[in-house]
């Protein structure tokens, strides 16, 4: 055992935490984005609207996060002729895959208010905008809270499969160190700590927030 | 003030409402009863656009509800409604749940709506609740602090849908108080209830509805002395016992 190639190689592991954040916020930022809209569509009675979003939500969440990442990889410069960073391609696969989970917790924070808050909202004169945003929309979130979460500490731990395509987060950076100096044992029972720690603090926030809904 | 012509309506195959013709006449009251799932609170939910109707016409003040050029939810604004349930906005307190739609519709500055909601929760006799959240109110609060939203857009119409019916018995007498000071202010009201006691003493027309039909209308006394069909008698005889 030599715990030192930890200490030695701090600095770049820790850089490629901050990647993995990095990509971690971007696709919570992105994703959520997205997911709102797609949250609203799978709501709308409007077929046009409901459909398309419905399929695209199934499918994406019929397949591997691994498969969209390569797809993306490799298929997204050949369509748009345009070269992406394997960060960038991450990137916009991570906002798309997760958008489709955070989709589906919004429609069911929403559709967890009741009809009756519309009709009231209504009656008043408020338009669908305004009920969404004054009435709707504060109450399904906090029935999301708990699960985005959950969700966000899901999304740091898929981070770790850019790793596929080259992108030098956190994960990368251990296997890089470890193809150096092979120290396999010390360098991956950091690299699960970290990841431990980290989303041990976010589960323990995500439990005292559910907690305080409850009372 | 408000005219009804013809109105059916279907939920796919069944239908709820049968042409139903009525109208209300400003400042009066009108008191519909009959069963559940006659078909009360679905007409009332067409009156202010919340449900859609396949056939007839609703005239509230002019406009017609289902016509393309109005604005709908312009004429909601001036539609107050109070229901079975209450439906307070839970994250609000009573102050917020009052001034939301003053502040939003009729663009009122933030200090005029916290007056009128305070002005409303004195006449409502619950200015003390002002701060207090729909959680922590009493059912016969929560119903009051619901009126007094809705009047907060000082409605030209007010529909109550079943208001008493989810009340504790204890609760019931200050909700109807507040309604009975309304009717006699003047207010045009269409209130779906049993309280046949409200009814009596308020109501300028009670209708008594059952199938999606209005089987009978009278005025007052005659309604609960002698009712012409024999499904509002077997009706009146088991709410009155």
């Amino acid at each position: 055992m030599d715990w030192g190639v930890i200490s030695r190689n701090l600095t770049f592991l820790m850089g490629g935490l901050g990647v993995t954040f990095q990509l971690a916020v971007f696709a919570l930022a992105g994703g959520f984005a997205l997911g709102i809209v797609l949250g609203l569509c799978r709501i709308s009675s409007r077929r046009w609207i409901y459909y398309p979003a419905t399929v695209f939500i199934n499918t994406l969440r019929s397949i591997p996060l691994l498969i969209v990442i390569f797809w993306f990889y490799f298929a997204l410069p050949i369509m748009f002729k345009a070269p992406l960073t394997a960060f960038q391609s991450a990137v916009i696969s991570f906002i798309i895959f997760e958008s489709t989970y955070f989709a589906e917790i919004i429609r069911a924070g929403i559709q967890a208010v009741p009809k009756g808050q519309v009709s009231a909202g209504y009656s008043t004169g408020l338009s669908y905008f305004r009920t969404m945003r004054h009435i709707v929309v504060p109450q399904a979130l906090r029935n999301m809270v708990p699960a985005l979460v959950t969700q966000s500490i899901v999304i740091f731990q898929d981070t770790s499969l850019a790793y596929i395509i080259g992108v030098k987060e956190f994960l990368r950076r251990t296997s890089l160190v470890d193809a150096r100096e092979i120290r396999t044992v010390e360098l991956y029972v950091f690299a699960a700590l970290v990841y431990f720690v980290i989303c041990f603090i976010g589960s323990s926030i995500s439990r005292r927030l559910e907690r305080r809904q409850l009372s | 003030m408000i005219n009804i012509k013809d109105v059916s309506k279907w939920y796919g195959e069944f239908r709820v409402l049968h042409k139903i013709t009525e109208e209300i006449k400003r400042n009066q009251t009108v008191v519909i009863c009959g069963p559940s799932g006659s078909g009360k609170s679905t007409l009332l939910r067409c009156i202010n656009g919340l449900e859609y109707f396949q056939e007839g016409k609703i005239i509230v003040d002019g406009k017609s509800v289902q016509d393309p050029s109005t604005d709908i939810f312009e004429l909601r604004a001036d539609i107050g409604m109070v229901f079975q349930h209450f439906e307070l906005y839970p994250h609000m307190t009573a102050m917020d749940n009052i001034s939301l739609a003053p502040r939003k519709v009729r663009k009122k500055s933030r200090e005029d709506a916290r007056a009128i909601a305070m002005k409303l929760l004195e006449r409502v006799g619950i200015p003390e609740q002002a701060h207090k959240y729909p959680g922590e109110l009493s059912g016969g609060q929560k119903q009051r602090v619901a009126i007094a939203r809705a009047l907060a857009m000082e409605p030209k119409v007010m529909l109550f849908d079943e208001p008493t019916s989810a009340l504790d018995p204890e609760m019931i007498k200050e909700v109807l108080d507040v309604m009975i000071d309304l009717a006699k202010e003047g207010m045009t009201m269409i209130v779906v209830t049993h309280e046949m006691g409200f009814a009596r003493e308020v109501a300028d027309e009670i209708i008594f509805m059952d199938e999606g039909r209005i089987i009978e209308r009278g005025t007052d006394e005659s309604f609960f002395k002698n009712p012409k069909s024999e499904r509002t008698r077997e009706f009146l005889d088991k709410i009155l016992m």
